[in-house]
């Protein structure tokens, strides 16, 4: 098989073989039953978010720009974009910075059995419902809930402290339910970095907090990066636990469009938003990777 | 070897399918006839099923599927792609003359629906009223009494006198009524709204607006556990946890009747019998049985003589001090997308 591969490579790869050669090669059934695959995906992925885009620039009347150009024009739709890249982002950074040392504790573990119990804790949310989970967060933040209720019999409190109905509410919600993404995926690179490389740099006389910066730090940043763009993207298109959990004024674009497609019937201007939300992701994932395109940490080894 | 296992495989399922296309012919003659009705879900698919869908089916031999919460997206969505699996759908009654602009709907039989007792109001040429709900003020008994209440909604508008957290729904049908009328407008004046003195009036409740609510259950449910004492809320929503021992109640005064609707989707596969559910659920008797079971109002006034006094009284029917009052569901219908747009942009202020 193995060989195989390897001459099929080098004919398609060869400059001097004619094309019809290397075409018959390709039509090998090893490649088919890939591509075959892959059309599909492509195929429906594509072509109906094609189709969905395409509402934004025509309606009854034909090709118009004038809800894109609402969009843009309008200040609410503006705030409201602004206002899911805000909560979006500090939703990621809130759980990197609780996942990391978590992620850290589990692979500082000795016994493997403690480990695959850990992580089997961390999974169980994904086995509730995200509508069961956001409802057992308003009985828990809210003025009569669980969390004032104790705070105040504790007498540390006299007013209940308002965590729901406002950014508190939602930041503390979505972040409970992404945390498991993040921590996967720091923990799966943190777990393949090689240890001894830490104990190198202390024996070549580094402290232990200068030999984690320098050395364990940085190997971990590719988990810290695919994490943190899955919660990110993830978090941008969330609006149950924003609409449940938030005030008035916690608006993301999901919901807007939600309220276009199932309210107002409007489906030309949720187009729109959809499409400059999926823009905005593009941008956002494409300017990150550009930045850190020469950072060794995207370099393959 | 490998060919005779491929013969015999693609044999067996060759056999497979022309079994299945000969199954449906032999139990068509015995088999009821399927309905697919959609409504609201939670409470209202509970009582339905007992005053409207079950006597339905014993009656004509149908099995009736619900589908649940009605979604207005995708309704368009199924019409439009012609793909449509619904038949009889509850909708809003404004929305029965919304989506008749996009096509939505099939006309409604007037020679199978009888409408004698229903007021002309409820019907229109793609819709007609099979309930009336109100929007009422709806209070926590813990923090009110009985003597003690907001009354109307200038009282709801005084949170010096009725302290407390608010709601109302995330919706701009009966919030900007109630906040006219808590402005001093006057219940026949009410409509055509005056839109800029709706959102000044709400722009004083809005600091005391806690939550917007955007499921039926959760004001009940916030009112029940004092996380709210006041709310703008679906009275039979309310009652409902209230004879589940819930302390919460209804004030009627005032009370934003609106009703709800049945249409027939465009391109209904069970299309004459969706006009006959329909007409079976227009009549005096259902209605009679609906309303016993929840407190919405008939539509036919025939099935008031049906109900009991005390019934009659609890749905704000009888002659009382309460007054309510009816929206304008045509003008809503003309103007929902403006005011929505506008209402959206309130909210984020």
């Amino acid at each position: 098989m193995q060989h195989e591969y390897s001459k099929t490579n080098e004919v398609v790869h060869n400059k001097n073989v004619p094309f019809s050669n290397k075409f018959k090669k390709i039509l090998d059934p090893k490649w088919i039953m890939i591509l075959l695959p892959i059309a599909f995906i492509l195929i429906t992925t594509f072509i109906p978010m094609v189709n969905l885009f395409k509402l934004s620039v025509v309606d009854e009347n034909g090709f118009t720009m004038k809800y894109l150009s609402q969009v843009f024009t309008q200040k609410i739709y503006l705030q409201v974009i602004f206002l899911t890249l805000k909560i979006a982002l500090l939703v990621t950074l809130s759980c990197l910075v609780l996942s990391y040392p978590i992620s850290y504790f589990i692979v500082k573990l000795k016994s493997p059995k403690l480990k695959k119990v850990i992580l089997q804790l961390i999974m169980i949310p994904f086995w509730i419902s995200l509508l069961v989970r956001s409802f057992s967060w308003i009985v828990i933040l809210q003025d009569q809930g669980v969390i004032n209720s104790i705070l105040k019999s504790l007498g540390l409190i006299n007013k209940p402290i308002p965590l729901l109905f406002n950014t508190t509410g939602v930041l503390i919600g979505m972040t409970h339910v992404l945390l498991p993404y993040m921590i996967l995926n720091v923990y799966s690179t943190m777990e393949g970095i090689d240890r001894n490389l830490v104990q190198v740099a202390q024996g070549m006389g580094a402290k232990p907090t200068r030999a984690f910066w320098e050395m364990f730090f940085p190997l971990s940043v590719p988990g810290i990066l695919s994490g943190s763009m899955l919660v990110f993207i993830l978090a941008l298109g969330y609006f149950i636990t924003p609409s449940l959990l938030g005030g008035a004024k916690d608006m993301t674009i999901s919901m807007l469009i939600q309220n276009n497609i199932s309210n107002t019937l409007n489906w030309s201007l949720a187009s729109a938003l959809a499409l400059v939300l999926f823009l905005i992701t593009l941008l956002l994932l494409g300017g990150l990777l550009f930045l850190m395109r020469n950072h060794p940490a995207l370099k393959e080894d | 070897m490998k060919k005779i296992m491929t013969g015999i495989i693609s044999l067996a399922l060759l056999l497979n399918l022309t079994g299945c296309g000969n199954s449906s012919n032999k139990t068509a003659a015995e088999a009821p006839k399927e309905l697919v009705v959609v409504d609201w879900g939670g409470n209202y698919t509970d009582v339905s099923k007992k005053s409207r869908y079950e006597p339905f089916e014993k009656k004509y031999n149908v099995k009736i599927k619900i589908v649940s919460p009605t979604d207005y997206g995708k309704f368009k969505a199924m019409v439009q792609s012609g793909n449509v699996e619904w038949d009889a759908v509850n909708v809003d009654a404004d929305f029965a003359i919304r989506g008749a602009k996009d096509n939505l709907f099939e006309k409604l039989d007037y020679n199978v629906i009888k409408t004698d007792g229903v007021d002309k109001k409820f019907i229109s040429e793609y819709g007609i009223g099979s309930e009336t709900f109100a929007v009422a003020i709806s209070y926590n008994t813990d923090t009110f009494t009985e003597s003690n209440h907001p009354k109307t909604w200038s009282d709801v508008w005084d949170t010096k006198k009725f302290p407390g957290a608010r709601s109302f729904q995330k919706f701009a049908e009966g919030t900007l009524e109630a906040a006219l009328l808590a402005d001093g407008v006057e219940p026949a004046k009410l409509f055509p709204l005056d839109i800029d003195r709706a959102f000044a009036s709400l722009d004083k409740i809005k600091p005391s607006v806690k939550s917007w609510w955007t499921a039926g259950a959760q004001a009940p449910q916030l009112l029940a556990s004092g996380e709210l004492t006041v709310a703008a809320a679906w009275s039979g929503r309310v009652l409902a946890a209230k004879t589940q021992g819930s302390p919460e109640n209804v004030e009627y005064n005032q009370a934003l009747i609106y009703a709800d609707s049945w249409v027939v989707a465009k391109g209904s596969p069970n299309k004459d019998l969706a006009m006959k559910f329909i007409n079976f659920c227009t009549t005096a008797e259902t209605q009679a049985e609906f309303s016993k079971l929840v407190d919405y109002a008939p539509t036919n006034a025939k099935a008031l003589p049906l109900l009991s006094e005390e019934l009659k009284k609890r749905l704000g029917q009888s002659t009382s001090s309460a007054t309510q009052i009816v929206a304008d569901v045509q003008w809503w219908a003309d103007n929902y997308e403006a005011v929505d747009e506008r209402f959206q942009k309130w909210l984020l202020k």
